[in-house]
C-alpha cells in the first residue's frame, strides 16, 4: 500500500511539471478539428507524442487509429487507456474549420489530453519499475456515427467494415488480450465533478432511398410518383409508434431527410434519410427497428414508391463495471473530494465504448468540465484542469491501482468481470444486425 | 294534335297546378316535418301512397323497401315517361328541421320533389289532359338516393332485403324501370345564381369504401407497448390519402373523403378495431377505378405501418349523370314559356360541382334530366340548406315536367319518339346489373 501511494505521488508530480504541455495538445486538436476517418493530423500529433515519449507506436489503424504501447515486462494484466481522435460537424461551432465544418463539440480534443497525460506519468522510469503487465494508449478513430454515405464508400472500398473505431479496434484483434478499458468524456453535470457509473443506449443506422418517379410537378404530377411524400408518410408513421416504446427501454428514433428532392418544380423522385434506432437493450433496439421498417414500407406502399432499407450495425449498450467504477471513484475523490465524484444516471446517447464494454471490464467516467449543449454550437471545455489533467490523473493512479503489487487487483477485476459476449460473438451479432433490402409492394 | 291544342292544354295544367298550390306546398312541408332517411322511409311512403290513392291511382308498394310505382295510361299506346321524386332524408342533426331522435333532416330538399310530383299527378289526372296522351306516365318515388348508413344498408343487403344500397339502383335492378322509356325529376339547389332554373351539366360517379382495421386492444397506459393501434392505422392512411391528392387531375374532378364511423371504444384502451368509410368519387366508373386502387394502397399502408391489418369493402356506388340533350332542350323552353325568358341557366354538359346521384345511374340505361330549382338557401347537405322558395321548389317544376310531358307525349308522342329513336343507351339494365355486382369486392390484407 505504502508502494502504492509512493506511486501515485510521484505519477501525480510527473504530470504536475508537463500540465502546460498536455493541455496546449487539447487545444492544439480543438482548433484542428477532424471527422472520423479524416483525423490525419490529429493522429499524427498523438504518434508524433507517443513516439518521443518511448512508447512503441502503431499507426493507421483503422486509416487513422494509433495506439502507444507500454509494456513493464512482466506479466500481468493489459489496460488500453482510450481516447477519441475525432470531431463532430456542427456549422457555427465557435472553433468549427470554416472549411469542412468539422467541430469539437463533444469534447474529444480532451480525451485525447486526458489519455496523453495517464502516458507522461505513467512513462516515468520509477513508476514503471513498480508495474507489472501491459497498457495500450488507444486514440481510437471515429467515435461520432455520422457522415453514413463517407463511411458506406469506405465499407464498399474494403477500408472499414464498421462506422465505428473502436470497432474497427476489436475486429483488428487489438481487444484480443485486453483485460481493461477506460476513457473519460467530457461531461456537462455539476461543474468541477468527475462522474462515475451510468450507462448507454445502444444503436443502429439505417441509410434510407425512397425511389419514385420524376414528373413535372406542376404540368403532369399524376404521372409521377413523390418519393419524398413517402418519406413524410414514414416518418409519420415511424412518430405514430412512439406510444409504444416502453420507458424502461429508453428508445430514440430521429430520422433526418438527407435528400428531399432534386428540383422543387420536378417530383422528388429520389428521397434519401437517415435514422438511428437507439434502446437501452438489443432486443428493444431490434423490435424498434422492425416497427421502423414497417413504417419506411407503408410510405413506399402508399404513394406506389419503392424504398431501400440499409440497416448498418451501430454500437451496443454500454455497461460499465461497478468494481472497476470503485477503484476509479477512490483516486477521483482523493483528487477533488468525495463530494465531487458523482453518480451518472442512464444516458440516451452511444458510443462505440458500449461495444468494448460488452466483451471486458470497462469504464467510461465524466469530467464534468464544459459549458454549452453537448453536439451544440456551445460546447465547450472551460476547465483544461479537470477535463485533461485530473481525468488524466485519476485514470493513471487507477491503473496504478490495478497493475502494482503484481497486478493482483487488475487480475481480480478481469477475473471477476463476466463478458455478455466473447469477441467473436460480438462480431457475429455485429454482422448480423447488416441488412439492405429494397421494398416495391 | 296542333301546336294551338297543346298550347291549350298546357294552359288548362297550368291553371290546375296553380289551384292545388296551397296542398302541393303542405304536401312538402309534411314530408319535411317527418325526415327519414334511406330504406326508411316508412310514415313518407304512406303519405304520398294516400296522396295518389286519393287522385285515384293504383300504386304498387313496397318496392326496394318503401318505393313506389302508380302508372297514368294515356289514351292512345306510346312511351312512358317516369316522373320521379325521391323519399329519403339526410343525416344533419343540427338542421332546424331535424327529427330530434334519428337527426335525420331533410337538407337536400327532397320533400320538394314529393311536391312537384304530386302536383304532375294532379294536373294530368285530368281527363283531358290524360286523353290527350300517346303513352302512359310512371311516378316513381324512389327511396335512399343519399348514399349514407352504408353499415346499416349493408345489414339490409346481408338479409336479403335489398341487393344494390340506393334506391334507383335496386328499382333498375327489380324491373321497375323495365316498362319506362325515358325519366325526369327537378332537385332543389341553393345558389345556382339569379335563374329560377338550372339544366345542364353531369354528376360523379362514386364508389364507397368500408375499411376495417384490426390492431389489438391493450392498456393505453400501463401497456401501450402490447397494442397495435387500429386508429393510427387509420390516421396514417388518412395522411397519406391526402398526399397523393397532387396526382389527382382536375378533368377527373376526384372527390375523396371519408370518416371515421367507429374510432375506438374507450379513451384507456388502446384501438384495437376503427372503422373508416371512404368516399372515391370522379368523372365516371373508369376514371374512379385507378384512384381507388391508390386509395386502397393507403389504406393498406396505414395497416402496415402499424402491424395492424386491413378489410377493405368496395361497395358500388353511382355512375355520372348523363343528361339527355333533347329532352333538356324542351324542358328548358316550358321553364321560360312558364317562368319568363332569363329564368333558365344552361349549364355545360360535362361541368359538375362533384356531388352524384342514382340518377346517373339510370342515365346509363335511358334518357333521362335532372334540372335543378334554384329555391334554397344554405349550403347543400349542411344544417343551414332550407327551402326559401316553395313556389320554386314545387309549384314551378311541376308545371314544367308537365308541360314537358305534354310535349312529349302529346301529337302521337312524336318528340318522345323522335328522342327515342336518337338515343343510345350505354348498356341495357342486364348489363348494368351485371356491372354493379361486379363493382362489389372485399379483400383482407394482412402485412404481418
Amino acid at each position: 500500500m505504502a508502494e502504492r501511494a509512493n506511486l501515485k505521488s510521484s505519477f501525480s508530480s510527473a504530470i504536475n511539471s508537463r500540465s502546460d504541455e498536455l493541455e496546449r495538445i487539447a487545444r492544439d486538436i480543438l482548433d484542428h478539428p477532424e471527422s472520423g476517418y479524416r483525423e490525419v493530423r490529429t493522429s499524427k500529433i498523438v504518434a508524433d507524442w507517443f513516439s518521443a515519449n518511448g512508447l512503441e507506436v502503431q499507426t493507421g489503424i483503422a486509416k487513422t487509429g494509433v495506439i502507444g504501447t507500454y509494456d513493464t515486462g512482466k506479466p500481468g494484466p493489459h489496460i488500453a487507456v482510450m481516447g477519441e481522435l475525432d470531431s463532430l460537424i456542427v456549422p457555427g461551432h465557435a472553433h468549427a474549420d470554416p472549411v469542412t465544418n468539422a467541430a469539437h463539440a463533444c469534447g474529444h480534443h480532451a480525451q485525447i489530453g486526458s489519455m496523453l497525460t495517464t502516458a507522461a506519468g505513467l512513462v516515468e522510469t520509477s513508476i514503471k519499475r513498480g508495474l507489472v503487465g501491459k497498457i495500450s494508449f488507444m486514440a481510437t478513430p471515429a467515435e461520432e456515427y455520422i457522415e453514413l454515405e463517407y463511411r458506406e464508400e469506405l465499407l464498399a472500398k474494403g477500408e472499414i467494415e464498421f462506422f465505428g473505431g473502436k470497432q474497427e479496434f476489436i475486429k483488428l484483434g487489438f481487444f484480443n488480450d485486453v483485460d481493461i478499458a477506460m476513457l473519460t468524456h467530457t461531461g456537462g453535470e455539476t461543474a468541477g465533478t468527475l462522474g462515475v457509473g451510468g450507462s448507454n443506449n445502444g444503436m443502429i443506422g439505417k441509410t434510407i432511398q425512397f425511389i419514385g418517379k420524376a414528373a413535372h410537378a406542376g404540368g403532369s404530377p399524376h404521372l409521377g410518383i413523390n418519393a419524398l411524400n413517402a418519406a413524410h408518410i414514414a416518418i409519420a408513421a415511424i412518430h405514430a409508434q412512439r406510444e409504444t416504446f416502453r420507458d424502461a427501454d429508453t428508445v430514440r428514433v430521429h430520422p433526418i431527410i438527407t435528400r428531399g428532392g432534386a428540383a422543387v418544380n420536378s417530383v422528388p423522385a429520389d428521397v434519401r434519410l437517415e435514422t438511428y434506432v437507439r434502446a437501452s437493450n438489443v432486443p428493444a433496439i431490434l423490435s424498434t427497428s422492425e416497427k421502423v421498417d414497417r413504417a419506411l414500407r407503408a410510405g413506399a406502399l402508399a404513394t406506389g414508391a419503392a424504398v431501400k432499407i440499409s440497416t448498418n450495425p451501430g454500437y451496443l449498450p454500454a455497461k460499465y463495471d461497478p468494481r472497476l467504477t470503485e477503484i476509479y471513484r477512490h483516486n477521483a475523490a482523493s483528487l477533488i473530494g468525495d463530494d465531487n465524484v458523482i453518480e451518472l444516471s442512464h444516458s440516451s446517447g452511444c458510443t462505440d465504448v458500449g461495444d468494448v464494454s460488452q466483451i471486458i471490464s470497462t469504464i467510461q467516467p465524466t469530467a464534468n468540465a464544459t459549458s454549452g449543449n453537448g453536439h451544440g454550437i456551445d460546447y465547450l471545455v472551460e476547465s483544461y484542469d479537470l477535463a485533461v489533467i485530473k481525468a488524466g490523473k485519476a485514470m493513471g493512479m487507477t491503473v496504478i491501482d490495478l497493475l502494482a503489487d503484481d497486478g493482483e487487483k487488475g487480475k481480480k477485476i478481469a477475473g471477476a468481470f463476466k463478458a455478455p459476449m466473447t469477441i467473436s460473438e460480438y462480431l457475429g451479432r455485429m454482422r448480423s444486425f447488416r441488412s439492405s433490402v429494397t421494398y416495391e409492394e | 294534335m296542333i301546336p294551338a291544342e297543346i298550347a291549350e292544354l298546357r294552359a288548362l295544367a297550368l291553371r290546375s297546378i296553380d289551384g292545388a298550390t296551397r296542398d302541393l306546398i303542405t304536401a312538402a312541408k309534411t314530408v319535411y316535418s317527418t325526415p327519414e332517411t334511406g330504406f326508411h322511409e316508412h310514415k313518407t311512403s304512406a303519405f304520398v301512397q294516400e296522396r295518389l290513392q286519393a287522385l285515384g291511382f293504383v300504386v304498387e308498394t313496397g318496392i326496394a323497401r318503401t318505393g313506389m310505382k302508380a302508372v297514368l295510361r294515356g289514351a292512345q299506346p306510346g312511351p312512358t315517361i317516369a316522373i320521379i321524386a325521391e323519399l329519403d332524408s339526410l343525416q344533419v342533426t343540427m338542421h332546424p328541421g331535424a327529427d330530434p331522435e334519428t337527426g335525420a333532416a331533410h337538407a337536400c330538399g327532397h320533400h320538394a320533389q314529393i311536391g312537384a310530383l304530386l302536383g304532375v299527378a294532379t294536373a294530368l289526372s285530368a281527363p283531358e289532359l290524360k286523353g290527350s296522351l300517346s303513352g302512359n306516365v310512371a311516378f316513381i318515388i324512389t327511396p335512399a338516393e343519399e348514399f349514407i348508413e352504408i353499415q346499416d344498408r349493408l345489414a339490409l343487403k346481408a338479409n336479403g332485403e335489398i341487393e344494390f344500397l340506393s334506391g334507383k339502383q335496386e328499382m333498375i335492378r327489380l324491373g321497375t324501370f323495365d316498362d319506362v322509356d325515358m325519366a325526369m325529376m327537378v332537385h332543389t339547389s341553393a345558389g345556382n345564381g339569379s335563374a329560377a332554373i338550372s339544366v345542364g351539366g353531369t354528376s360523379n360517379a362514386h364508389v364507397s369504401h368500408q375499411v376495417r382495421y384490426i390492431g389489438k386492444s391493450s392498456h393505453a397506459g400501463g401497456a401501450p407497448d402490447k397494442g397495435v393501434n387500429a386508429l393510427q392505422a387509420a390516421m396514417l392512411a388518412n395522411t397519406a390519402i391526402n398526399s397523393i391528392r397532387e396526382t389527382f387531375r382536375e378533368s377527373d374532378v376526384v372527390r375523396v373523403h371519408g370518416i371515421i364511423t367507429n374510432g375506438g371504444s374507450a379513451v384507456n384502451a388502446v384501438p384495437g378495431e376503427v372503422l373508416y368509410e371512404g368516399r372515391v368519387r370522379a368523372k365516371s366508373v373508369e376514371a374512379i377505378a385507378p384512384i381507388a386502387e391508390r386509395i386502397i394502397r393507403c389504406y393498406r399502408a396505414g395497416a402496415l405501418a402499424m402491424g395492424a391489418s386491413v378489410e377493405v369493402q368496395t361497395i358500388a356506388g353511382y355512375h355520372a349523370l348523363d343528361q339527355n340533350p333533347t329532352m333538356q332542350k324542351l324542358f328548358a323552353s316550358n321553364a321560360e314559356l312558364i317562368l319568363g325568358r332569363d329564368s333558365v341557366n344552361v349549364v355545360e354538359k360535362h361541368l359538375t360541382q362533384g356531388g352524384s346521384t342514382d340518377m346517373g345511374d339510370l342515365s346509363t340505361i335511358m334518357p333521362v334530366i335532372h334540372p335543378y330549382a334554384n329555391s334554397a338557401t344554405g349550403v347543400g347537405h349542411g344544417h343551414d340548406y332550407l327551402i326559401e322558395d316553395y313556389d320554386r321548389a314545387v309549384i314551378a317544376p311541376a308545371k314544367i315536367m308537365t308541360a314537358t310531358v305534354l310535349d312529349l307525349l302529346g301529337n302521337d308522342a312524336q318528340l318522345a319518339r323522335e328522342t327515342l329513336s336518337k338515343y343510345k343507351p350505354a348498356m341495357s339494365a342486364e348489363q348494368y346489373v351485371a356491372l354493379q355486382r361486379d363493382r362489389f369486392s372485399a379483400q383482407t390484407y394482412n402485412p404481418s
